[in-house]
C-alpha cells in the first residue's frame, strides 16, 4: 500500500472515530475495562446513565494501562499488556503535554534520570496558571464521581480483581482533582522498564502529532529501540512490537529520510527477533520489511524476503491481516491470480471490522476485486454497496461492469478517467492486465448466444482491429479453455459447442476443501478458548444432577415402556 | 579508481560507439575494467563512493549489457542487468539519471519475454514508475504492447512489430520472439481447427514458404494430406474421469475422525 492510501486511511479513521466520539462518549472509555466485565456491562451501563456519564479521564486511563502493565509483567500474562495497547488508538488522541507530564510525574515519584529523559521531549512546563487548568478541566467529569470513591493508595493498585482495580481508578481521579495535595503514598519500587517504554510510546504519539516535532520522534524513537535491544525482556515483546511500528511511520511522515534508510536496522531486528522467539517483534518487523519494500515496488525483493521468512503463527489478527495482504499483492503481481485470491480473501476475514479501519479494508477490497476480475470472476456486487466501500470503489465498479459487459471501448474510457486514482492506489498496472479479459468475456458471451458466427462480427461487436486478429484471439480463447467450439477457417466462422457439464471430482474436492477449512476453524476456536481454573466444578455439579435426571427418566421411560405395551396389547384388540 | 581506468573507459566508449562496434575489444577492455572495479569497490558498490566514479562505473556495465546482447550472450547480459540494479535502485537518488537506463529495462523485458517468463516479466513492469508505464518511452512501450498482444492473441500485431524496434539491440531478440509466437499459434491452432489448408496455415504461422512448414508440421507431428493439401489436427481423446476412490475414502475418514473430536 502506498503511504499515502495509509495516511489516507488515518485520516479517515480519524474522521470516523471523532463523529463515533461524540455518541460513545458516554461509555466510550469503559469499554477498555470492561472488556472482562460484559456481565455486568449492561447493569453498569443503566446505573451511569442514572448516576451521571463518567468516562475516564486520559490521565486515569494511563495510570491504569500502567498498572495492567506491571501486573502483566508479574503475573507473566501478556494478555494485560494487550488490553493496554488495544485502547491505544483511542488514547492516543486525547493526548496533550500537560496530562503526559502529570501522568509521567505520578508514576514516577522519585526524581530520576528515567523521568528527566522522559520529561525532556515535553515542552517545558508552563508557569503556574495551567496548574489549575487541567484541575479545571478535569471538575465537570471527574468530580461528581470523586465525591464517591474511596481514598486508596497506589499500593493498591496492583490488586487482582478488576472491581479493585475500578475503584483504584477513582481513586486516582481523586487525587487527580487536587493533583499535588493529595498525592497517595509512592510506590514500593520504581516502575518497571515496560512502564517506561509505554511512556515513550505515547510521548512518541504525541510528538507526531505535529509535523515540528517530528524530528524528535525520531530521535526517541531510536533511543527507545537501543534501549529495548540492550533490556532484552520478553515482557516488553508486544510493547516492542509497537515501538517498530511506529518507527516506520516515523520515517514515512518525515520528510527529510527516506523509509529505506531503516531497512537494515529492520533486517537486523528481524534477525534478533526470530532468534529469541520474540513472535510479536517477529510479525511487526517483517510486516514493515515488507511494506518498505513494496513501498519502492521492490516486488523481487519483497518475494524473496516472503520466501525466506516464515511468519510466526502466534501472531496478531491485525499483523496477520497485513503480512496477508502484502504476500497477496506480491502473488497478483506474480500472476499467481488464484494463490492471491485466497490471500487477499484470508485479509479480508482477518481485518478489523470496516468501521474499525477502513482504510485497510478499502485497500484490500481494491486489490481483491481486481484479482478476482483478473480470475475471469465477476465481483459480488453487494460489495460496492458497502458504506465503507461505496464511495472509494466507484471507479473500481465502472471497471468491473465493462468488465461484465465485455466492452472494451467502455474499459478504456474508465481506464483513462481514473488512470490517477488506480495509480495511486497501485492497481493500474494489474488493471492494465484486464485488457485481455474483457476480450474473454466478450468472447465467452457471444459464444453463449451464437452458435456460430462469422469472424467479421465477432471483430465488430469486440472492437478489434481486423478479421486475422479475430481469428488468433478466438484460437487463443478455444485454447485457453475459456469457450468450448472450432473455427472453420474455410468459412471463416466461429461453431460453439455445447457447454460442459459442471459435476465431477472437482465438486468434491471444494466441498472438502471447504469442510476442512470449518474443522479448522473448529479447532483453532476450541485452542483458542481459556479455561479459569476450578471453572469445571460448576459443570461437574451440573453434570451430576444431568445424570440424576436421566436416571429418573431412564425410569420414567422403562414405567412407560410397560404403558406403551399395553397400549399396544389393547390395540390389537 | 586506479589510474589505468580512466584510459581504458574512454578506449572501450570509443571502440563501442565506432561503427560497426569493435566487438572484440570491447570485450577484452571490459573484462580488464571489470576488474579494476572490483579493486575500487564499484562492481557492487556499497555505501559512499565519489558520484564521478559511480557514474563512470554505471556507463561501463551499462556498455557491457549492451555489448552482450551485440554479442548474443544472454546470461552475460543477466549478469549485467543484475550489477547494475544497485545503480538504478539504491543510487537513483544520487547519481544523475542515465539515458541508457530504459533501453537496458526493455531489453530485459524483451528477454523475460522470449523466455516465457511472465511473471518475472509483471514483476520487473511493477518495479518501475508508474509515469514510465503510461509514458511514452519508446524502449519501455516496445515490450508492454508485445507482452499485451501476445496474451491477448494478437499475433499478427505482433508480428507486424517486429521491424519497429526501437534499439537495434532489440532486433537480437526478434527471431527467438517469433519461434515462441510460432509454437503458441500452434498450440491455438491444434485445439481450434479440425483441419487447416496448408496455404492458410503457413499465413497463419507466417511462414513465407511450404517447405519451412512443412517442417515446422513434422516437428509438431501433424498429419498432412498432401493431395487435399490440408492439415489435419488429431484429437487428443479426452481421457474418460475416474472417479479417485482412495482419495475419497481419505477425506471421508478424516472427517469422520474430526468429527469424533467435536462430539
Amino acid at each position: 500500500m502506498s503511504k499515502e492510501v495509509e495516511m489516507k486511511s488515518v485520516d479517515e479513521k480519524k474522521k470516523e472515530e471523532k463523529k463515533e466520539e461524540k455518541k460513545d462518549s458516554k461509555d466510550g472509555k469503559k469499554d477498555d475495562k470492561s472488556k472482562d466485565k460484559k456481565d455486568s456491562k449492561d447493569k453498569k451501563e443503566k446505573e451511569k446513565e442514572a448516576e451521571k456519564p463518567k468516562p475516564l479521564t486520559p490521565l486515569q486511563e494511563i495510570k491504569l494501562n500502567i498498572t495492567l502493565i506491571e501486573r502483566s509483567v508479574v503475573t507473566l500474562e501478556p494478555r494485560f499488556t494487550h488490553r493496554v495497547l488495544r485502547t491505544f488508538t483511542t488514547l492516543k488522541k486525547k493526548l496533550t503535554p500537560e496530562i503526559l507530564r502529570e501522568s509521567i510525574n505520578a508514576v514516577y515519584v522519585k526524581d530520576n534520570l528515567i523521568k528527566q529523559t522522559l520529561l525532556s521531549y515535553l515542552p517545558p512546563p508552563p508557569p503556574p496558571p495551567p496548574k489549575e487548568e487541567p484541575a479545571a478541566m478535569e471538575v465537570d467529569t471527574a468530580v461528581p464521581a470523586a465525591a464517591d470513591a474511596k481514598p486508596e493508595t497506589k499500593a493498591e493498585t496492583k490488586s487482582e480483581t478488576k472491581a479493585e482495580a475500578k475503584a483504584d481508578a477513582k481513586a486516582d481521579t481523586k487525587s487527580e482533582a487536587k493533583p499535588t495535595e493529595t498525592t497517595p503514598a509512592p510506590p514500593p519500587t520504581d516502575p518497571l522498564p515496560e512502564s517506561e517504554v509505554y511512556f515513550r510510546l505515547l510521548l512518541i504519539h504525541w510528538l507526531l502529532t505535529s509535523p515540528e516535532s517530528h524530528p524528535k520522534a525520531l530521535e526517541l524513537v531510536h533511543d527507545t529501540i537501543t534501549k529495548i535491544q540492550t533490556w532484552n525482556r520478553r515482557s516488553m515483546d508486544s510493547l516492542a512490537a509497537r515501538v517498530y511500528f511506529v518507527l516506520s511511520r516515523v520515517y514515512e511522515l518525515l520528510p527529510t529520510v527516506e523509509l529505506s534508510e531503516i531497512r537494515p536496522l529492520l533486517l537486523r531486528s528481524q534477525r534478533t527477533a526470530s532468534l529469541r522467539h520474540d513472535a510479536e517483534s517477529l510479525a511487526a518487523v517483517i510486516v514493515l520489511l515488507l511494506r518498505n519494500y513494496l513501498h519502492y515496488n521492490l516486488y523481487s525483493q519483497a518475494d524473496k524476503f516472503v520466501a525466506k521468512v516464515t511468519f510466526p503463527e502466534s501472531a496478531g489478527n491485525p499483523q496477520l491481516a497485513r503480512w496477508l495482504y502484502y504476500t497477496g499483492r506480491i502473488k497478483a503481481v506474480q500472476l499467481s491470480y488464484t494463490d492471491a485470491h485466497e490471500t487477499l480473501q484470508q485479509a479480508i476475514r482477518r481485518a478489523p471490522a470496516a468501521t474499525t479501519a477502513p482504510g485497510f479494508w478499502q485497500a484490500v477490497h481494491k486489490f481483491f476485486i481486481v484479482v478476482e476480475l483478473l480470475m475471469g470472476e465477476i465481483p459480488d456486487r453487494k460489495t460496492f454497496r458497502h458504506p465503507v466501500l461505496e464511495k472509494a470503489m466507484k471507479s473500481y465498479f465502472e471497471i468491473v461492469n465493462a468488465v461484465r459487459t465485455g466492452s472494451l471501448s467502455q474499459f478504456q474510457a474508465s481506464l483513462n478517467a481514473h488512470a490517477d486514482q488506480f495509480t495511486e492506489d497501485r492497481t493500474y498496472s494489474l488493471i492494465l492486465r484486464l485488457r485481455q479479459n474483457v476480450i474473454k468475456t466478450g468472447i465467452r458471451q457471444l459464444s453463449l448466444a451464437y452458435s456460430r458466427i462469422s469472424l467479421r462480427d465477432i471483430c465488430v461487436k469486440l472492437h478489434l482491429d481486423s478479421e486475422e486478429d479475430a481469428e488468433y484471439i478466438v484460437g487463443k480463447a478455444i485454447r485457453d479453455g475459456v469457450i468450448e467450439g472450432r473455427v472453420v477457417h474455410e468459412k471463416g466462422w466461429m461453431e460453439c459447442g455445447g457447454g460442459k457439464d459442471g459435476y465431477g471430482v472437482e465438486v468434491s474436492e471444494a466441498f472438502g476443501k471447504r469442510i476442512s477449512f470449518c474443522l479448522e476453524l473448529h479447532n483453532e476456536s476450541v485452542k483458542a478458548m481459556r479455561y479459569p481454573l476450578n471453572a469445571h466444578r460448576k459443570e461437574l455439579d451440573a453434570a451430576e444432577g444431568a445424570r440424576e435426571r436421566e436416571k429418573e427418566l431412564a425410569k420414567e421411560i422403562a414405567d412407560g415402556k410397560n404403558l406403551d405395551g399395553d397400549d399396544e396389547s389393547m390395540g390389537d384388540f | 579508481m586506479s589510474s589505468s581506468l580512466p584510459q581504458q573507459y574512454q578506449d572501450l566508449k570509443s571502440s563501442f560507439e565506432r561503427r560497426p562496434c569493435d566487438l572484440q575489444r570491447c570485450g577484452q577492455l571490459l573484462d580488464s575494467l571489470k576488474l579494476s572495479l572490483a579493486e575500487a569497490g564499484l562492481l557492487i558498490p556499497q555505501g559512499h563512493h565519489d558520484l564521478g566514479d559511480l557514474t563512470v562505473a554505471r556507463d561501463i556495465l551499462e556498455i557491457g549489457a549492451f555489448w552482450s546482447i551485440r554479442s548474443q550472450d544472454v546470461p552475460s547480459f543477466e549478469r549485467y542487468y543484475a550489477q547494475l540494479q544497485t545503480y538504478y535502485n539504491d543510487y537513483a537518488t544520487v547519481l544523475p539519471p542515465s539515458s541508457r537506463r530504459s533501453p537496458v529495462i526493455g531489453l530485459n523485458l524483451i528477454r523475460l519475454l522470449t523466455q516465457n517468463r511472465i511473471a518475472d516479466f509483471h514483476t520487473e513492469l511493477e518495479s518501475l514508475p508508474p509515469k514510465e508505464l503510461v509514458g511514452d518511452d519508446p524502449f519501455i512501450k516496445h515490450p508492454v504492447n508485445l507482452e499485451r498482444w501476445l496474451m491477448e492473441g494478437s499475433y499478427s500485431k505482433v508480428w507486424n512489430a517486429r521491424e519497429e524496434a526501437p534499439a537495434e539491440e532489440y532486433k537480437f531478440f526478434v527471431d527467438s520472439l517469433m519461434g515462441t509466437i510460432r509454437n503458441e499459434i500452434a498450440t491455438c491452432e491444434e485445439s481450434a481447427y479440425d483441419s487447416l489448408p496448408l496455404k492458410d496455415a503457413a499465413t497463419l504461422l507466417f511462414f513465407p514458404n511450404r517447405s519451412d512448414l512443412l517442417n515446422f508440421a513434422q516437428q509438431r507431428g501433424w498429419q498432412i494430406e498432401l493431395t487435399a493439401e490440408i492439415i489435419i489436427f488429431s484429437r487428443s481423446v479426452e481421457e474418460k474421469a475416474e472417479i479417485p476412490k482412495r482419495k475419497l475414502i481419505a477425506s471421508s475418514l478424516t472427517y469422520a475422525r474430526e468429527l469424533e473430536q467435536i462430539v
